[in-house]
């Protein structure tokens, strides 16, 4: 027995209003945890699905650059000492850093220069399953290459080179069927044609080397500088750069959904706890004979303030157990209803769950502070008049 | 031990000041058996909340032993509540979602540390004197409007209390049981503790060893 028992005892003898007052409050527990489970997975979903769009993060061969003119003529910027990167160690550092989890895609690729029809035109070689992960926004008009000895084009270097799909074309020696070509992107690919890494590797007697590789990484649950920092750690060979913009844009996509849950549960958090100010306001209204009795008996102003309090903190601590829980499984009925998940799962965490317990006590604390305050204020002789 | 002198208090109703108790003065000496009695609205029970510190005067000086009442801080008010003075009332005044035992404990129960064993043993010795020890688990609603005055009482007992006010302590009792309480203070009074006694009731008012008349706020 101490003071604890008395608004234990309290909330016990009112079950009705108690139990009311804990549905209330469970419900907007609820509902932000289900919020936040929702927008977390939708988040990262959402983030795995613009990674399609292209990658955030480029890996390529330290190299020094020099402006080069001489006796007025200038040469232009020149790349020093420039080495391709080994493909599969480069690779498996990349997908071996700490935070590896948030590696989406590694796509390597090998670039060259060569003449086709007399024209000039550049080659890259790719690992195709990779790179139409990054690019799901690829269209082709005829199929993607499905053996060694075919190749895609894109579409600019069809309209120069004058070659149609089911063509055959001489490259670097050997000779290729056009499988494919692809529709405008807008982009480099337009200008190239495209085999696959190993096919290349192999007419530039280079294997396993890359000249650079794209990486889509997931930034929603870290910052991109320390998937870079990791990055550069791994490949010290290696400039590791991130593509700020598409980091950005990517990452406005996903704040704005988790914002928007955000701004949901802040008003559904204020409307629990204003429900549970007035509720224990009304409490202290009725309790006035009580506060009489405990003032008689030598409670001070502070006493009667902790025992609305604590009276408040136990149904929110209890509010925040239930609805945490419930709302960790209510998030799972939404995102199937939602059919948003991609695969993704919500992630059950006790040190969230300490947390959510131990915030929504406060905030309940808080919701009674007036209230407590106006309790503790009663003058014993006022609270006498209620005897 | 317990020396008012001169205390007024007024109360304030739709805006007019009512004088309650005008410039009263009164000693209640250590072991005395008072009782106040007057009509009703005589000031008798703001007399006794005065004097119990629940309520403060507006003016006037209240000297408890040594110390000078009106002029402690509400902490030590608290302090001198929860441990020198008791109060019950006409309507018991129990919580009604504690446990007699609980009830009787309450002034124990001010801080997060728990009630000793000791005192829960002296609340069970306190019970029993009242004539509760059967009933310490359960609630004040499952008892009679005498057993749940006898409560009040042991509740004051169990913390030793020097001074015992009682407010119309048997005014919602039937007459034995209102004779049972009589009789239970009257013991107390014996053993050695102070009791105040507001009542209206004269024959309740002889046991006292000293009877103050009030009368519109002024002792007659």
């Amino acid at each position: 027995m101490n003071i604890l028992t008395i608004p234990l005892r309290n909330i016990r003898r009112k079950p009705s209003k108690t139990l009311l007052m804990l549905l209330v409050f469970s419900l907007g527990v609820m509902s932000i945890v289900a919020l936040y489970q929702v927008s977390q997975v939708v988040g990262l979903s959402l983030e795995k699905k613009l990674t399609a769009f292209g990658a955030n993060i480029v890996v390529s061969p330290a190299n020094e650059k020099l402006s080069v003119s001489y006796g007025g003529f200038h040469m232009g910027d020149m790349l020093f000492d420039v080495h391709d990167l080994p493909a599969a160690e480069t690779v498996k550092a990349i997908r071996g850093i700490e935070l590896q989890d948030r590696i989406s895609a590694v796509a390597p690729k090998l670039v060259t220069m060569t003449k086709v029809k007399d024209t000039a035109v550049a080659v890259v070689g790719v690992s195709w399953q990779e790179e139409r992960g990054i690019k799901s926004y690829w269209g082709v008009n005829g199929q993607f290459p499905q053996q060694q000895e075919q190749i895609l084009v894109g579409s600019r270097a069809a309209e120069k080179l004058d070659i149609n799909v089911g063509d055959s074309l001489e490259v670097l020696g050997d000779t290729f069927t056009v499988s494919g070509v692809l529709y405008e992107t807008g982009g480099d690919d337009d200008t190239v044609l495209l085999m696959g890494l190993p096919t290349l590797q192999g007419l530039l007697g280079t294997p396993n080397s890359t000249s650079f590789i794209e990486v889509a990484a997931l930034c929603a649950g870290c910052p991109i500088e320390d998937i870079v920092e990791q990055l550069q750690g791994a490949l010290p060979g290696a400039e590791v750069t991130a593509l700020q913009h598409v980091v950005n844009q990517r990452m406005a996509s996903v704040h704005f959904v988790q914002k928007l849950a955000l701004s949901i549960s802040v008003v559904i958090l204020i409307t629990a706890a204003a429900m549970v100010g007035l509720s224990m306001l009304s409490a202290v209204n009725e309790r006035k004979k009580d506060i009489g009795i405990l003032r008689s008996l030598g409670y001070g102003k502070s006493q009667i303030f902790t025992i609305f309090s604590l009276e408040a903190g136990f149904i929110g601590a209890l509010a925040g157990l239930i609805g945490y829980l419930s709302g960790f499984g209510a998030s799972f009925k939404v995102l199937e209803l939602l059919a948003m998940a991609e695969g993704a799962v919500p992630v059950f965490s006790l040190g969230h769950l300490l947390i959510a317990v131990t915030a929504f006590a406060l905030v309940t604390v808080i919701a009674a502070v007036y209230p407590a305050w106006k309790g503790a204020g009663v003058d014993p002789s006022t609270a006498l008049v209620a005897l | 031990m317990l020396s008012a002198r001169n205390i007024t208090k007024n109360f304030t109703t739709d805006g007019n000041i009512v004088p309650v108790l005008k410039e009263v003065s009164v000693d209640i000496g250590e072991g005395e058996f008072v009782s106040i009695v007057g009509r009703s609205g005589s000031g008798k029970t703001t007399l006794m909340n005065v004097l119990s510190t629940l309520v403060r005067p507006d003016s006037g000086d209240l000297h408890y032993g040594a110390d000078n009442l009106s002029a402690l801080s509400e902490k030590r008010l608290n302090q001198l509540r929860s441990t020198d003075f008791s109060v019950i009332f006409q309507f018991h005044h129990l919580l009604p979602y504690l446990t007699v035992l609980e009830n009787s404990l309450l002034p124990f129960m001010q801080s997060m540390k728990p009630v000793k064993k000791a005192d829960v043993e002296k609340a069970r010795e306190c019970l029993d004197r009242v004539g509760l020890a059967d009933k310490a688990d359960r609630l004040p609603g499952n008892l009679s409007g005498g057993e749940q005055q006898r409560v009040a009482i042991a509740r004051a007992l169990v913390k030793s209390s020097r001074v015992l006010f009682a407010d119309e302590p048997t005014g919602s009792l039937d007459r034995t049981t209102g004779e049972q309480i009589m009789a239970l203070l009257s013991d107390l009074h014996n053993d050695g503790l102070s009791v105040v006694m507001v009542t209206h009731n004269p024959s309740y008012a002889k046991i006292a060893g000293r009877t103050i008349q009030i009368e519109d706020g002024v002792i007659v």
